[in-house]
Formats: structure tokens, sequence, C-alpha cells
């Protein structure tokens, strides 16, 4: 029943991005998002439910925009850094706890973390701690954590 | 309407290549392959998302389209910073100008993982 819950949406999106709603074209599409879906692994998330759709809703949009600051912040102070004639570069790798127990919310906090501000997760242990690459230590070290607990606020209102 | 549409995909056209070229400046002045992972995961992924606006207001490539592609970018770049980054450090590629390191020793603990 998950798998099915999930090949829907990947249905959906390729139906989308081929652009036509032809027969032969459903069946392709179902038949590739069934195969795509057998592949995945069935996470151990919350179960969908329809009573907490608005909140999931109202925190995926927040996180949305928590995240595209971040990329655009991440790119603008990497670019600097980059230009920079002195190259002012103190890098180092911090362990950071992802805050999510969840296998899907550790990922995308993951990816998060990666997006954000001159900070690459190199590696993640079985505790859920990641270990970050980041351009600036001492100044990662300082503010990743606080930037790391919004996220995972928003993270757990989302799947858990 | 026709010229405000391309002045805003010249803007972006041109920050995005200006972004494309500092991230291989990027990669051309940074020590070693996790810094350089930085300039090639963030910076040139900025302009090809400026690149792909341009190219929704600029060609026929559909809006929605174009809107997954940057989604897809943005969803896979990290994914490969990463395991590039994570792929070089099983390999013992050496960090320069290293100043903290939370992770060494933590490897060879939880074993043969990954």
């Amino acid at each position: 029943m998950r798998r099915v819950q999930i090949a829907i949406p990947l249905l959906l999106v390729y139906l989308a991005l081929s652009g036509n709603v032809t027969l032969p074209n459903l069946v392709v599409g179902a038949l590739v998002a069934l195969g795509v879906s057998s592949l995945l692994p069935v996470g151990n998330g919350a179960a969908f439910s329809w009573k907490r759709l608005p909140r999931f809703l109202w925190a995926l949009i927040r996180y949305f925009f928590v995240v595209v600051t971040d990329i655009l912040e991440g790119g603008l102070s990497t670019a600097r850094l980059v230009l920079d004639p002195k190259l002012p570069i103190h890098p180092g790798i911090i362990a950071l706890p992802a805050g999510s127990r969840t296998e899907l919310g550790a990922a995308l906090s993951a990816h998060a973390i990666s997006l954000s501000p001159g900070e690459l997760v190199v590696e993640m242990d079985d505790e859920g701690t990641l270990f970050v690459h980041c351009l600036d230590v001492q100044q990662s070290a300082q503010y990743a954590e606080a930037a790391q607990r919004l996220r995972r606020r928003l993270l757990r209102e989302m799947f858990e | 309407m026709t010229l405000i549409a391309q002045s805003i995909a010249l803007f972006f056209l041109v920050a995005g290549t200006a972004f494309s070229l500092i991230g291989i400046f990027g990669f051309l002045r940074l020590p070693d392959v996790y810094t350089r992972l930085h300039a090639s995961g963030k910076v040139s992924v900025f302009g090809v998302v400026f690149l792909l606006i341009a190219a929704i207001l600029l060609t026929p490539l559909s809006a929605w389209k174009g809107l997954l592609l940057i989604f897809f970018v943005l969803l896979a770049a990290p994914s490969v910073s990463h395991a590039l980054a994570s792929a070089a450090y099983k390999t013992g590629i050496p960090m320069a100008r290293v100043e903290r390191d939370d992770l060494k020793g933590k490897l060879e603990k939880s074993g043969e993982e990954g």
C-alpha cells in the first residue's frame, strides 16, 4: 500500500514532464512509477493522515523559505570567499546532531546543511550525528547549531 | 512586456555566467578536494539555476519543466557533493590547512559501513 502511495505522485510527475496524457503514455508511466517505487525502501516515517496535512504544508512552506535563503546566502558567501585575494578559509570538520529520528528527516536535514553557507556533509553515523565540512570552522561552529535547530524543528513538525 | 522579460532574462543570463565563472575560479584557487566541492557544489549550481531561469524566459522551454529542472538540480547537487566528499574521506585523501576534524578516528570505529 505504501508503494502505491509513492507511485501515484511519481506517475503525476512523469505525466507533467512528458506533457501528454494519452492512454499508452499513462500505461508506460504507471509501469515506470511502480518499478521505481518497488526499488525504494519503505521508510519508517510517520503514516500519512489528512488531519496532519495543513500543519505539514505550513511547515513545508516555512522550510522551503528557510532553505531558499540558505541557498542564496551559501552561493553568495562562497563566491565572496573565492574572490577574496587573501582566500580567508579555515577548513575543518565539525560534528552536528541531525536531530531527526526518521531516515527521511535526517536525509533532508543533511541536504539542507549541504546547501547552507560554507558547509558540506561528509559522513553520518548511526546515532544521527552529521559530520560537516566547513570553509570557516569558527564561524560555522558558532552559527550552524542555531540554524540547525530551526531546520530540525520544522522537519520534526513535518515528519514526526 | 517583452522588453521587461528580456531585461530580466539578460540579468539572469549575466549573473548565471558570472557565478559559473566564479565557481571555476574557486575550483582552481581552493587547496583540496573538500573545499573545491564547496565551489563546484554551491557557486556553480547557483550559476546553473540562474541560467535555467534565463532559459525559461528566453527559449521555448516551458516554465513548469524549467522549475522541475531547477528543483532536480537543487536536489541532486548536495547529494553529489556529499557522495564525493564521503568517498574522498574514506579513501583517505588529506585535507589541506585543516583546523579541526571531529570525524578523525570515528570511521575506523564504526567498521566497514558504506
